[in-house]
């Protein structure tokens, strides 16, 4: 669901003055490539000081924080070889990082407004938008929101379930604190008191599906909850119809596709799944205490790497585990007889958005005609339609991408 | 009649060599098939032989050990093949004239420039340069090869040459591959792709996503040169390629060994690519030089083939319990077939996956398949 971090690794410039200033007085055909193309740089980043000076508007990324980064980051992108070998020696890991993550919005800022040469290439990402940091609480935002939008932005929680009831059970909390102010009454007011908290929440991380459909659900039992109701009991009332919509549309649904799913499963058999799905752990425990005899795959990737904790789970109960990274996944597809993988979401034209890298499985899986099963329970289902990967979609953590690395 | 190892001339080189290879500190296609080239040319031009049979035999010796040091770098025997092909090819035009190099004609390299064969009537007075050769000389046993050496010497530096000029000669029409603001996706670190890229960065703006390629993690190596050359590059993790497959107007990938079914060994990851390329209709290049072409078929035993890397970076000692319980996998290679790729590009121009065995009858000699 959450694609992995997509970087760009433009090196961070040299010191600004660290640029010879000789290239201005050659002639333009007397001059290097390399020193062509500084000077380049140079009358880019001249404009666009200017633009940003303007308030250029119409700017896509023009928010505040963002004036102030054009001049640093107009040398970012292109940096000439020689400034860009004597400054990154001296550049620790962890600055790199950090200038990585800012790059795209500085030269997209950057580019836009001068017709930068790489405009092309970062434009197709520029619909992402970036990860922005948890902005500071507008408004009244209930602590317990608070605390759920950092762990949904910091990937502490993830997973369509995991993150729906997370929610749910914030909102118990939110609707037991709540007090109707005079004049009002809960079935009109409680909504326009949760939406500031669900907007806080959707600004830390993208809103999945799951808690769309919930929190859908919630408005209309707010909305049809009765007028002449005391108060305490209302309240009481739609805590329990959220516990109701918890274990009827996910922990009961979990069960009946544990139930299903592991049927599929036959002695010997060799199952493969991707990262790490609430569900599908279920299933393969569930199949494994029934006394079926198999062996799992489980194929992952950077940078979550989830299915170390799927392994560590299924081997712990006795399963017998291969573990492999995504690139391996073509010499092990010819042993596999099925692949159980986990959803996000399934979409009316039947496409599964699911966790990045699952396309991948289940194209491999085709490949070598390989069945692949989908667990997804129902209140997964969105009324959109989505096409490819690309139009809708979020971007996971950047920083991990490069502080996890074992060798860097 | 196999000689014996230590009565080989030069064979400290060559043990050199194979223990060099055994132990890994020769990796990579190009660097063995240079390693290769060199200890074969000292063998030559310190072999004793009094007949061209007494050469190739040495020669095929050498190779075998080599080759069989290391049977995943395939670079190294197919050095020996062509060694051997171009001492042939030497000691043909040297005793029967120009009869033998009339076979290039039929290159099919140049078929499209050159248009059907045709018959040679033009090649009578090329007979100055020939050796008075004689073989088995019982007077003199070192006249034949004081005659043939020099020509020999010559054979192998070729091979030599070529390889050292293997990245410009790959990368020569780059422009032509690679247009304005394309976007580009490759995987790992294949300095023939790596040559190719910048060079087309010298004439094109365009973007090159390159894939981080876990375990090794070479795309991360990949993405800081291409950047630090000016061209504009995203790093994306593996998980992503599909995603991204449909932005993306073409892949490029390098490979370890071109087979002569037209499919190829590249870096694991390389099949997810290829094969992603495949479901959007994106056309895959392969650049490599033509000494990767191997006169191997692997249609069948795709997953014997493959070299297994240390399991150690994908689920070190730090995961404790772990790793006693869980089976990990790492292989260095995937076998990307040839219904995958559009186009080899190598050194000696640009070839469907289709006529690679054609190439590779021209290039090496049919005995020498097996060393």
């Amino acid at each position: 669901m959450a694609p992995g971090p997509m970087l760009d690794v433009h090196p961070p410039a040299g010191p600004p003055n660290g640029e010879p200033s000789t290239g201005q007085q050659k002639s333009q055909k007397a001059m290097t490539k390399a020193e062509r193309r500084e000077l380049q740089e140079k009358q880019r980043a001249a404009k666009a000081a200017k633009a940003a000076a303007n308030g250029a508007p119409g700017k896509p990324s023009g928010k505040p924080k963002d004036q102030g980064a054009p001049q640093g980051g107009a040398a970012k992108p292109k940096p000439s070889r020689a400034s860009d070998a004597q400054a990154r020696p001296t550049l620790p890991a962890a600055t790199r990082a950090t200038e990585k993550a800012k790059a795209g919005q500085a030269s997209m800022a950057v580019d836009t407004a001068a017709k930068g040469t790489q405009a092309r290439g970062l434009l197709i990402f520029s619909h992402f938008g970036l990860p922005k940091p948890v902005s500071a609480a507008k408004g009244d935002i209930h602590p317990a929101i608070a605390r759920l939008a950092l762990q949904f932005s910091t990937f502490k929680i993830t997973g369509a379930n995991a993150r729906c009831i997370a929610t749910l059970t914030a909102f118990k909390t939110i609707i037991q604190d709540y007090v109707t102010p005079p004049n009002h009454t809960l079935s009109r007011h409680l909504m326009t008191y949760l939406s500031p908290q669900i907007s806080h929440l959707v600004a830390a991380r993208p809103m999945s599906v799951t808690m769309g459909n919930a929190i859908r659900q919630l408005k209309l039992d707010i909305s049809g909850t009765d007028f002449d109701l005391p108060e305490q009991d209302a309240k009481d009332a739609l805590c329990r119809k959220i516990d109701t919509y918890i274990r009827e549309r996910i922990i009961i649904a979990d069960q009946v596709i544990q139930e299903t799913a592991s049927n599929k499963i036959k002695d010997g058999d060799v199952i493969l799944t991707y990262a790490r799905s609430s569900v599908v752990e279920k299933v393969l425990l569930e199949a494994h205490a029934s006394g079926r005899n198999f062996s799992v795959i489980v194929v992952d990737s950077r940078p979550m790497l989830e299915g170390k904790r799927l392994v560590a789970v299924l081997s712990e109960a006795g399963i017998q585990c291969t573990y492999l990274l995504l690139p391996a996944l073509g010499a092990v597809m010819s042993e596999v007889s099925t692949v159980f993988v986990g959803a996000h979401s399934i979409h009316t034209n039947g496409a599964v958005y699911s966790r990045a890298g699952t396309a991948l499985v289940a194209m491999m899986a085709k490949r070598h005609s390989v069945p692949v099963v989908v667990c997804c329970e129902t209140y997964k289902f969105s009324e959109s339609i989505q096409l490819d990967s690309f139009t809708k979609n979020e971007l996971g953590q950047s920083l991990s991408a490069y502080s996890l690395l074992p060798s860097d | 009649m196999t000689p014996e190892l230590h009565t080989i001339p030069g064979h400290r080189a060559v043990e050199t060599l194979v223990a060099k290879l055994r132990r890994r500190q020769v990796v990579g296609s190009r660097e063995a098939a240079l390693e290769t080239a060199l200890v074969l040319r000292q063998v030559v031009s310190k072999a004793r032989f009094s007949n061209i049979q007494q050469l190739i035999t040495v020669i095929r010796e050498v190779g075998r050990r080599l080759a069989e040091a290391q049977p995943k770098e395939h670079s190294v025997g197919n050095t020996v093949r062509r060694v051997l092909h171009n001492v042939r090819e030497e000691y043909n035009s040297a005793t029967k004239g120009s009869a033998a190099a009339s076979r290039n004609v039929y290159s099919i390299s140049k078929f499209v420039l050159q248009g059907q064969p045709r018959k040679h009537t033009a090649n009578a007075a090329k007979s100055d340069a020939r050796i008075t050769l004689k073989e088995n000389d019982a007077d003199d046993p070192d006249s034949f090869a004081r005659a043939l050496k020099p020509v020999l010497m010559e054979a192998i530096q070729d091979v030599l040459d070529e390889l050292e000029t293997v990245y410009d000669n790959v990368s020569k029409n780059a422009k032509d591959h690679i247009h304005s603001d394309e976007i580009i996706l490759t995987i790992g670190h294949s300095k023939t792709v790596e040559a190719f890229l910048k060079s087309a960065g010298h004439y094109r703006n365009y973007t090159v996503i390159v894939a981080e390629t876990a375990p090794s993690y070479q795309g991360h190596e990949m993405a800081r040169s291409l950047s630090a050359s000016g061209i504009s590059t995203f790093l994306v993790p593996d998980s992503s390629i599909f995603a991204i497959m449909s932005r993306v107007n073409k892949v490029i990938l390098g490979a370890h060994a071109i087979l002569a079914n037209g499919g190829l060994f590249a870096i694991s990851g390389s099949l997810l690519a290829a094969t992603a390329a495949r479901a959007h209709s994106t056309p895959v290049v392969v650049c490599a030089g033509q000494f990767k072409l191997t006169p191997l078929w692997n249609l069948y035993h795709e997953h014997g083939a493959l070299d297994f890397a240390d399991p150690s970076s994908v689920l070190g000692f730090e995961e404790g319990k772990l790793v006693e319980r869980v089976d990990v996998v790492n292989p260095y290679y995937d076998y990307v077939g040839p219904e995958l790729v559009d186009v080899f590009i190598t050194n000696d121009g640009d070839h469907p996956p289709s006529s690679v065995y054609r190439l590779i009858k021209e290039t090496y000699d049919d005995d020498d398949h097996e060393l």
